[in-house]
């Protein structure tokens, strides 16, 4: 039985007796209903902070100490600003990461979440649950050396943002000579950061998932890319030749826990770093009536050295998906595009 | 007031709370310039509603008193409509101040690093202006719509 | 098409008690290239030629597989009611379609144009939704059994809200915005379009598919299409990924590489 299965049923026989006021709503064909729509936000990240070391629970003051952080931040940004306030500093204002040294844009786009989960009544440090540490495992050599060059190339998307094309004084390809090899997020392909995946991890905004379920097939339907994983119960995985962005992924029920697994995904799954080799258990249980625990466990043997796994509550909401329509508006990708052509040509113009 | 810049930061005080790196978000550093700051005052000329930015275009009077258009990008409509506000909450004619950094092909286009109306008010704040968007003490703050 | 006997068939029963729509369907007809009667023809683009259209350049070395087939309307009387001056956009399009079809850059095909699109679409209907999932570019309606209210901006697929008459699905359509077209024609609508369409079962494998629009700001009158849509029965049945945003980055954004490809 993998790690999270024996992790969860350990926590669960800790428990008081469940409620005797709640059962399982079924279907008609004798299934859990897992039918809904659902806020994945939250404030527990994936990887565990260093500093938890092999601490998977928060105690309550804890998991109350970064909600109030979290709601401060809200509030102090919600502020007026100056009136008077002059253009932001030439050279960039030191935003980091995604916001790429030139402040991003407000936090009232930003929808992340406002708690850190709570599972069996113990708030969580991490997603994941196995490693132990609550990291990912160590890549491969392979796949190190690989995240080394990507790191090396896309750093404008880590925030080293200069506003000059670095790229032209090195060997070997610029971080925007071609689309094919921007992000799948900033191409619309998929759904930025795996919010769909296989398997599906909190985002920055936009984590509402829809469930809808029949006698044959369980649809979620992804609000970013207006994904649809279309999950069949009664099927073989198709054959190795047909590949999808999402993997193709089947289910079947195991007692009152939908278990869908998923291969075949083409040579970049929406995945960090995994590979056409992605293989990926999830697994469903309606732990409340308005709780979903979700439940993963990826192989890829090419790029982690050993399977990972995580859990985490999709938690109703009355809130509905709305279109994200991606790709009919992606002005921002011509602009990308544009604009490292004109650095490049500036920076030929220095040279002569 | 201080001018407190509308820089979320990644990691603040114990937790990381964003997930996994360089996938995470349509990357700011790839499309606009750091060496080019904006400040733009005018009127809303037009609000694009969409993802995955909503582009918010806003006609800037230049020195020689002309008129040009710059368009401001923003964030996802959705988060904003699930909060109750619709096509409708921000309308034309309306005067804003964005500050932010000029895309890096040069167009009018800048990042809407932080809009606000003219006397500093975040927008889409609800008309109180001040605290939490989702706290629930503001009554004017619209109210959700239901499945 | 089982033409009159379409109260004698009586389907099968979903988990909510309604005729059963879940299946993967798909139109067999040409309403994608025009919903109006059309003979064939050498092109969708053509130009002028010494003894009437030829197929216009950018388009010539597709040869017959340019060509466009014939077919009959799926206009209920056959003509679609513009009003004067939209008529003469839609001739306007029509003479620009390389350049304004939002099909060519996979955009996102609203409604009904998504129906009769040559892919596949699948719906998923049970007590808890209802949701119709297009193979072309991935686009998907939830379809709600409960009316929200209007829907708060506009957008590519509308706002679908549902309702059974009796054996038939009724689905209203509101929201949508004013970028998507009817066809390859050049069929066009306003962002007051509301579609009503209607999904009845009419044999084990045939649905009847109708789809009133009323825009007053392009045409006359409200106005219906009408076509059956065909059950995919073949083993493994699945819509494939053609999403398609990939096979248009060449067209859209190739000149901005870093070395472009010669045209």
């Amino acid at each position: 039985m993998p790690g999270p299965i024996l992790l969860a049923l350990a926590l669960m026989a800790g428990q008081d007796a469940p409620s005797k006021t709640w059962t399982v709503p079924r279907t008609p064909d004798g299934h859990p209903d897992l039918s809904g729509t659902y806020d994945t936000a939250t404030l527990t990240p994936l990887e565990r902070p260093a500093q938890f070391g092999d601490k998977l629970f928060l105690t309550a003051e804890e998991a109350a100490a970064i909600e109030k952080e979290e709601l401060n931040l809200s509030e102090d940004l919600a502020r007026p600003s100056d009136p008077e306030r002059e253009a932001p500093p030439v050279g960039g204002d030191g935003s980091p990461g995604p916001y790429g040294n030139v402040g991003g844009y407000n936090f009232f786009w930003i929808d992340r979440g406002t708690e850190v989960f709570e599972l069996d009544g113990r708030r969580r440090t991490s997603i994941i649950v196995d490693p132990q540490n609550g990291q990912l495992p160590p890549l491969t050599l392979e796949a190190s050396k690989r995240a080394a060059v990507r790191r090396a190339l896309y750093k404008e998307n880590a925030g080293e943002n200069t506003g000059e094309a670095w790229w032209v004084e090195i060997e070997g390809p610029g971080p925007y000579d071609d689309p094919e090899q921007r992000p799948l997020g900033e191409r619309c392909l998929l759904g930025f950061g795996s919010t769909s995946g296989p398997p599906s991890l909190p985002v920055l905004y936009n984590n509402l998932k829809r469930i809808v379920q029949t006698r044959d097939y369980v649809v979620i339907l992804v609000e970013m890319v207006h994904d649809a994983r279309i999950i069949p119960l009664h099927r073989e995985h198709a054959p190795k030749e047909i590949q999808k962005w999402m993997g193709d992924s089947v289910g079947h029920w195991e007692g009152d826990t939908l278990v869908v697994d998923t291969t075949n995904f083409g040579k970049t799954p929406a995945l960090y770093s995994a590979s056409e080799n992605l293989h990926v258990v999830e697994r469903f249980t309606r732990i409340a009536e308005d709780t979903i625990l979700y439940q993963f466990t990826v192989e890829d043997p090419t790029v982690w050295t050993k399977p990972w796994s995580g859990e985490y509550p999709w938690v109703s909401t009355d809130a509905p998906l709305y279109e994200y329509a991606c790709h009919e508006a992606n002005y921002s990708f011509g602009g990308i595009l544009r604009g490292a052509r004109l650095l490049e040509a500036e920076a030929a113009e220095r040279r002569k | 007031m201080r001018s407190y810049p509308a820089v979320v930061p990644i990691a603040f005080g114990l937790f990381l709370a964003v997930g996994v790196p360089a996938s995470a978000h349509h990357a700011f550093g790839a499309e606009f310039d750091p060496n080019r700051p904006v400040l733009l005052k005018g009127a809303i000329t037009k609000v694009e509603w969409v993802n995955p930015h909503a582009w918010i275009h806003v006609a800037v009077e230049k020195d020689d008193g002309t008129k040009e258009v710059w368009m401001v990008e923003a964030g996802t409509p959705n988060t904003l409509l699930r909060r109750g506000f619709t096509k409708d909450s921000l309308l034309p004619g309306t005067v804003i101040t964005v500050d932010g950094y000029q895309s890096k092909d040069r167009s009018n286009r800048a990042n809407g690093r932080d809009m606000t109306f003219p006397d500093g008010t975040k927008l889409f704040m609800g008309s109180s202006g001040t605290g939490a968007p989702k706290d629930g003490k503001d009554p004017t703050e619209p109210k959700k719509p239901k499945q | 098409m089982v033409e009159g006997q379409a109260n004698a068939y009586r389907a099968p029963r979903a988990s909510d008690g309604h005729p059963d729509l879940n299946g993967i369907w798909q139109a067999l007809n040409t309403a994608n290239y025009d919903l109006e009667t059309h003979m064939a023809r050498a092109a969708m683009a053509l130009r002028e030629g010494p003894y009437g259209p030829l197929p216009a350049a950018d388009v010539l070395p597709l040869g017959a597989v340019g060509a466009v087939p014939g077919g009959l309307s799926v206009v209920e009387g056959g003509a679609i009611p513009y009003r004067p001056e939209a008529l003469a956009k839609k001739k306007e399009n029509q003479e620009n379609w390389l350049t304004r079809d939002p099909e060519i850059h996979c955009y996102l095909p609203g409604v009904p144009r998504a129906t009769y699109l040559p892919y596949p679409f699948q719906i998923f209907q049970s007590e808890n939704g209802i949701l119709i999932t297009y193979e072309y570019a991935g686009a998907v309606r939830d379809v709600y059994l409960n009316d929200p209210g209007p829907p708060p901006v506009e957008s590519w697929m509308g706002q679908s809200v549902g309702r059974w008459e009796g054996e038939t699905l009724v689905v209203e359509v509101t929201g949508l915005n004013d970028r998507t077209w009817f066809d390859r024609s050049g069929n066009f609508h306003s962002a007051q379009l509301r579609v009503v369409e209607r999904y009845t079962r009419v044999a084990p494998d045939h649905l009847l598919y109708e789809a009133t629009l009323e825009d007053p700001e392009v045409f006359t009158r409200p106005w219906t299409i009408r076509m059956p849509l065909y059950r995919r029965v073949e083993p493994g049945a699945q819509l494939f990924d053609f999403k398609c945003v990939e096979f248009v980055e060449e067209l859209m954004y190739g000149q901005y590489r870093r070395r472009p490809i010669a045209r």
